[in-house]
């Protein structure tokens, strides 16, 4: 009998405990002294009110990011910190929703709209000091274009199916040259972010990119172009990003941005501990609340010491689509062409007239005063009112209207044959679809009961069905196994309807009620697809917003998408902030992250 | 006894075959992939998807999948790359482990230190008052589910400020000196561990009452009476080294549950980890690192049980190993 074997077990184990006490370094230090020149050519950003140096603004996150690799960031925990570390050639301004300069002064287009000259900020670094120069846009550009990282900025960076030509006539100085004229050429341009060339390229030629810059390359080695860098990073636990002491932003009265000493993400997994970590200050400002929260929220503003801010409807467009895919290879029976949902289903899905009718079945007052706490807003298009240069205050024709609805599906011939209560076609089969949509959106749950309610009102049977995310994905882009889908469209930045070609395209890929069309299946969509064109050819505001307003006026006649209503975003932000200016555009809080500072007299540091 | 553990050891290797297999079948029945939520997004076109695909190996049969995993994990222990975090799957799970194990020790003392006194003294009592007031207890214990417990406790931390809500360092934890963090890991740790180790305690505590019962009523202990020894003595020497053989056992079947164990106190308290990291990772089908996690999961399980079979000789010299 071997007791010392026993206890070494026990040893081993109580030493892995131990080991996982350990942790990080570094904090704020004392009052910030700006030891560096302010380079030629600053940016002066315009803010309310000129602020102070010092202080941290600590905001929740349900998980932590997943990669400070800005360029392979797909999520919105890992981009959310990553956007603020690395600045790109032009920026959009939240507050007015227009695009800014940034690390371009100034940019000339040539009169065929198609050649760019980009001028570069002098004197514009990096966090270790080191200038910025067209060599690391050039660099950015050559990875963003790689066909095996292949990195989603791709997609925004292709005009056309073809590469824009990028060249540098000198380091301050670039020039791209893009294939045919084209509305989104600086928001594509402005989403790509600069990555230092000297650090990474290295790394890139070696085919080390995607691991570089990873959660757990050390703090000091991230070089970042942004007014941010990362000071610290726990797993699960917190980031930490300290300002960059190069970054060529100022303010008003030429102080170098950013005031606060950190911006810091806690991870609170849990939306209701996140609740309770606000309350208790240990968190200033949380980004996502659920509409149901807000009563509680603005009843406790004056003890919490906080402002629930209201930003108005939010630019995520919420609705429901039938199925209308076609069978892409003949297999088990069901021949290339023919419609997923079978012939029956398809000759009423496809019916203009029929989705009309559903369309009026749905009350959707009933619906924001239920499920929405009475917190969202009637919502015709997917440009939502949130979206400032592209809202047109359009409304369908066809909002509720229950008795015009039955009046409709007799016309065209459903009758309720057997006294069941179910409307029957000309055919006899009772008409009765599902409607999927994620088990794990507590709304949408919601929201497809009251749709089942309203439609049996007018004799069609609607089952909801509450389905895992990723299933709900493949059935939806791969195998169209459903009837109708309750969805939603988020934003993009910038929030332009052009941004949305998969949706808006016949051929898209998001174009969920019938995608990758080799050809517009109706001459409505054909209509859609060449407005579009054009929608994306012109930069004339005026034509734009002209020929999106075209789009949406088919789009709201024929109900392919019967839209739902839209949720009113509301955020609390603790009091003592400097320049706090929420915006419905991501990110909502800290897209001026540079600006914001604690005000004097604050309690909290 | 070396060979023993040796042979143990030896064990764990086709059992992980085994279990890797099986979690990689359940992974490839699950609808979709890691790329479904990259899918979502509008603005990336199915030429991306394909690409990337492709990059993460995703685009190829999964038996040739599973084959390269298992070739790289025996020939060079790699555990393959996280989707999400483009980083090595052991990596991302080392510090998710440790925090987990220090939850689960924290938790194992409160379960263990309340459940074995307080079955002992519920077992001498027999159908007391304190016998039938813990039994009622336990068995309220029982019946209150973890996410209320937790949620109660963080809402007293929150309204009384004697405990952080939820995380595990306070954000001045660099500033620190060590006493201060030992304090401040102790304060954070509290109220996981109390709700990670009350579920389990109710049941323990009952079980430990019923051995000690049980073997209270043998031969041996009525001739221990009758030789005139003490109820103490009686009790602690002759009972209780008996009764609390199957706690033993039991004991290393619970750090085989850790990962899904404490998976509540973690979400709710903000707790680092494996848990999470290994919930998540399941949500987003970050397919290595879940079988990683699996992995690990089964090795601690593993371990465990050794570590409670060598305690059980230690506690019972009739057990022999040899």
């Amino acid at each position: 009998m071997n007791r010392r074997a026993v206890y070494l077990t026990c040893a081993a184990l109580g030493l892995g405990l131990a080991a996982a006490g350990c942790g990080g370094r570094s904090g704020p230090a004392g009052a910030f002294r700006d030891t560096h020149p302010l380079p030629p050519d600053t940016m002066t950003f315009a803010m309310p009110e000129a602020g102070r140096y010092g202080g941290r603004f600590v905001l929740g996150q349900t998980t932590d990011p997943k990669t400070f690799n800005v360029m392979l960031a797909n999520e919105t925990s890992s981009t959310d910190v990553d956007d603020r570390m690395f600045t790109s050639l032009t920026e959009f301004d939240n507050a007015t929703q227009s695009i800014t300069p940034m690390l371009a002064k100034r940019w000339e287009v040539s009169p065929d709209g198609l050649t760019w000259t980009w001028h570069l900020r002098r004197g514009a670094a990096f966090s270790d000091g080191r200038p910025i120069t067209s060599a690391d846009v050039l660099f950015s550009f050559e990875v963003a274009y790689d066909s095996t990282l292949h990195p989603s900025v791709q997609d925004l960076l292709t005009i056309d199916g073809k590469r824009i030509e990028v060249s540098a006539p000198d380091s301050y100085t670039v020039v791209t040259r893009i294939p045919k004229p084209y509305a989104l050429v600086i928001p594509a341009l402005g989403s790509l972010r600069v990555m230092p060339r000297h650090v990474l390229e290295p790394a890139y030629r070696e085919g080390r990119f995607a691991s570089a810059y990873s959660v757990s390359t050390p703090p000091d080695s991230i070089v970042t172009s942004g007014p941010w860098r990362v000071g610290q990073f726990v797993a699960k636990e917190k980031t930490v990003l300290v300002r960059n002491p190069f970054w060529f932003g100022v303010d008003s009265k030429g102080r170098r941005l950013p005031y606060l000493d950190e911006l810091v993400w806690v991870v609170v997994p849990d939306q209701n501990t996140a609740v309770l970590k606000f309350e208790s200050g240990d968190v200033d400002g949380l980004d996502n609340v659920k509409p149901e929260d807000y009563k509680r929220y603005a009843e406790n503003q004056q003890k919490g010491d906080y402002t629930l801010y209201d930003l108005g409807p939010g630019l995520t467009s919420n609705f429901f689509w039938f199925n209308l895919n076609t069978v892409r290879e003949t297999k088990r029976g069901k021949k290339a062409g023919s419609p997923v949902v079978g012939p029956v289903k398809y000759a009423w899905f496809s019916n203009p007239d029929f989705r009309r009718a559903v369309s009026m079945a749905v009350d959707r007052d009933a619906i924001i005063r239920s499920v929405f706490f009475g917190e969202a807003v009637n919502n015709w298009s997917i440009m939502t009112p949130g979206y400032k240069q592209f809202y047109t205050g359009y409304v369908s024709p066809y909002d509720h209207d229950p008795a015009r609805a039955k009046r409709l599906l007799a016309e065209l011939g459903f009758r309720d044959r057997d006294g069941d209560g179910v409307l029957e076609d000309a055919g006899g089969h009772a008409v009765s679809f599902t409607l999927k949509t994620n088990s794990d959106n507590v709304i949408r749950i919601a929201v497809a009961n009251f749709i089942k309610d309203d439609l049996a009102r007018i004799g069609i049977r609607c089952i909801p069905a509450g389905v895992d995310f990723n299933t709900l994905i493949s059935n939806i882009r791969e195998d169209f196994q459903y009837d109708a889908v309750l969805g939603g469209l988020g934003a993009a930045i910038p929030p332009d309807p052009g941004m949305g070609p998969n949706f808006f395209r016949s051929s898209g890929a998001t174009h969920y009620w019938h995608m990758r069309q080799p050809a517009p299946g109706t001459p409505e969509e054909a209509r859609v697809d060449s407005l579009f064109d054009q929608l994306v050819s012109t930069t004339d505001m005026e034509r734009r917003r002209a020929a999106f307003a075209e789009i949406e006026r088919i789009l709201g006649e024929q109900c392919w998408s019967i839209m739902l209503p839209t949720i009113r975003v509301k955020l609390p932000v603790r009091n003592g902030f400097g320049n706090i200016q929420p915006s419905v555009i991501p990110h909502r809080l800290l897209w001026n992250s540079d600006r914001i500072f604690v005000k004097p007299g604050a309690r909290k540091t | 006894m070396r060979t023993y553990v040796l042979r143990r050891l030896l064990q764990v290797l086709p059992l992980l075959v085994g279990i890797s297999a099986l979690s990689f079948l359940l992974l490839q029945l699950a609808p979709g992939d890691f790329l479904n939520t990259v899918a979502e997004n509008p603005q990336v076109s199915t030429q991306t998807l394909e690409a990337m695909r492709h990059r993460f190996g995703l685009d190829r049969p999964w038996y040739v999948q599973y084959a390269l995993y298992l070739k790289n994990l025996f020939l060079h222990l790699d555990f393959g790359e996280s989707f999400s975090r483009h980083q090595p799957v052991f990596t991302v799970l080392r510090e998710g482990l440790l925090n987990t194990l220090l939850l689960a020790a924290a938790a194992a003392v409160v379960t263990w230190g309340l459940a074995i006194p307080l079955g002992v003294w519920a077992g001498m009592r027999h159908n007391s008052a304190v016998d039938r007031g813990l039994s009622v207890l336990a068995f309220v214990w029982l019946s209150v589910p973890e996410v209320l417990s937790g949620l109660l406790l963080l809402m007293l931390a929150a309204r009384t400020g004697w405990f952080p809500v939820g995380g595990m360092r306070s954000l001045a934890w660099s500033e620190l000196d060590a006493g201060a963090r030992a304090l401040d890991l102790l304060r954070h740790l509290a109220l996981p561990a109390l709700v990670a180790g009350l579920t389990p305690l109710a049941g323990r505590m009952r079980q430990m009452r019923g051995n000690l019962l049980d073997v209270l009523q043998l031969d041996y202990i009525t001739a221990a009476r009758a030789k005139g020894l003490d109820e103490r003595t009686v009790v602690f020497k002759h009972a209780l080294r008996n009764a609390i053989n199957p706690l033993i056992t039991l004991f290393g079947y619970t750090l085989g549950s850790l990962v899904s164990g404490s998976l509540v106190a973690e979400i709710i308290f903000s707790w680092p980890g494996l848990g999470r990291i290994t919930y998540e990772a399941i949500q987003a089908q970050d397919q290595y690192l879940v079988m990683g996690s699996v992995l690990m999961a089964s090795v601690v399980l593993v371990l465990g049980n050794l570590a409670a079979d060598l305690l059980l000789a230690v506690a019972d010299p009739r057990i022999s190993r040899d």
